[in-house]
């Protein structure tokens, strides 16, 4: 099985790579064969993450964003099909409720990636607030279960039933000076 | 313990504000206390805290982080001060750093000038995490509110508007808001005219003598430079060259 993230631009650096691996070996539960980052920046911006939808076109795989923290043995989120998170049990679907903070596909879905390369121009201003809604509007796609909630509703108490959670717009919990339940399960900033 | 926390970014300030204010603060108080910088250089401070110029969080803004009780080291029963860089001390400051306040209560400085908000942003003391509120609200949508009180034209400085900001939460939030005696504050600005015109307000207003002349009136403990890129170091009077140490 392979373990996805990806990094680019300067909101994260080695920083949060190094943490999500730490995250995923010492909590998660997951073995896995490799461990690859996406750094090639193209777009500038979350569509970066469709690189590796024609890079990996093989086996297991399991992306994870880099703004989560993980603090239990997760349940098994290796997906045949193509599949990514529903938000909408705990926010207003918005533009989208897909969120792509967690993806897994066996095989090759680089059709994907070849259909946003067919006119990527369009799809960037068509879709300008982000990835996630093309993927709801030009994809097939399954959700998981409700297994990642937001941190915003457990900023002061680490959520019973779950063992993973997306920052989201609190990136800054991953910063110096911040000390809460996640900060547990974060490594060293120093 | 009590934990006094500022904000340096570059700009407008050098990093010897961020000292002037640690040295005086010590000089004129026998308070004990943390004093905290969370600041993009290298500052004097007894912590310092990284500004991430990649954040979300703009300018003054981050002021707010030190309402969340998981910020900066904060313990149960702290008192947590913010204060604003651009200040000079004049006084002894003991009463004002012992301010008692307690939880759900907001103290801050009590002006004597005409201010269309209550509270002033160059100083705020509370119980760590009473007001957590304040950050909470903020974090859930900082592009928001960062942003609204310039959209709205209530200020006219991209990212101005957090005193604005913690003014309406205090509303919303029925937190109590507590003033610091009037005459403790002094105000300072690059304008000659200016100035004479509130040393007579501050004079009748109090009773008492000018506030600024050679020195500062001795019923001042600080005095404030406010107002979009008011600077201290540009000014060469007398008081400051006696204060800003």
């Amino acid at each position: 099985m392979r373990i996805i993230c990806c990094r680019f631009g300067k909101k994260f650096n080695q920083w949060h790579v190094d943490n999500l691996k730490h995250m995923i070996d010492n909590y998660s539960g997951l073995k896995y064969d490799s461990f690859e980052v996406i750094e090639n920046d193209i777009y500038g911006n979350w569509y970066n993450k469709l690189q590796m939808y024609d890079k990996f076109r093989d086996g297991e795989n399991l992306y994870f964003d880099l703004d989560v923290v993980i603090f239990n043995k997760l349940p098994n989120l290796v997906r045949k099909n193509f599949t990514l998170l529903d938000d909408s049990w705990w926010r207003e679907p918005a533009h989208t409720p897909l969120n792509s903070s967690i993806v897994s596909w066996t095989g090759d879905v680089s059709h994907i990636w070849d259909k946003f390369k067919s006119k990527e121009q369009f799809y960037l201003k068509k879709y300008h607030k982000g990835s996630d809604e093309f993927y709801f509007k030009e994809t097939f796609y399954l959700t998981y279960d409700k297994v990642c909630p937001s941190i915003k509703d457990h900023i002061y108490e680490k959520p019973k039933d779950y063992s993973i959670a997306t920052l989201g717009q609190m990136h800054h919990l991953q910063e110096e000076g911040w000390s809460g339940w996640y900060s547990d399960y974060f490594t060293s900033l120093k | 313990m009590l934990k006094i926390c500022t904000v340096y970014f570059k700009g407008f300030y050098t990093p010897d504000y961020v000292s002037k204010l640690y040295r005086s603060l010590k000089r004129n108080s026998t308070v004990p206390f943390e004093f905290i910088c969370l600041s993009d250089t290298d500052v004097e401070a007894d912590l310092v805290l990284p500004y991430n110029h990649h954040s979300a969080i703009k300018k003054h803004w981050h002021k707010l982080k030190f309402f969340s009780p998981q910020f900066g080291g904060q313990k149960p029963g702290d008192e947590i001060i913010v204060m604003d860089i651009d200040q000079v001390i004049t006084n002894n400051v003991d009463d004002l750093l012992n301010h008692p306040v307690e939880d759900n209560e907001l103290i801050t400085y009590g002006q004597w000038w005409d201010n269309k908000l209550k509270l002033n942003g160059g100083f705020y003391k509370f119980k760590s995490g009473s007001l957590k509120s304040i950050w909470d609200d903020f974090s859930l949508n900082p592009h928001f509110w960062q942003l609204h009180y310039y959209n709205t034209g209530v200020v006219h400085h991209k990212y101005y508007g957090e005193q604005n900001y913690v003014n309406w939460k205090v509303q919303q939030h029925n937190i109590k808001l507590t003033l610091t005696p009037k005459e403790w504050l002094g105000r300072h600005t690059d304008n000659t005219m200016d100035n004479v015109e509130l040393n007579k307000i501050y004079s009748k207003k109090f009773n008492t003598d000018y506030m600024i002349l050679d020195d500062v009136n001795e019923k001042i403990k600080v005095v404030h430079f406010t107002g979009v890129g008011k600077t201290i170091h540009e000014h060469k009077d007398n008081f400051i060259k006696k204060h800003w140490l």
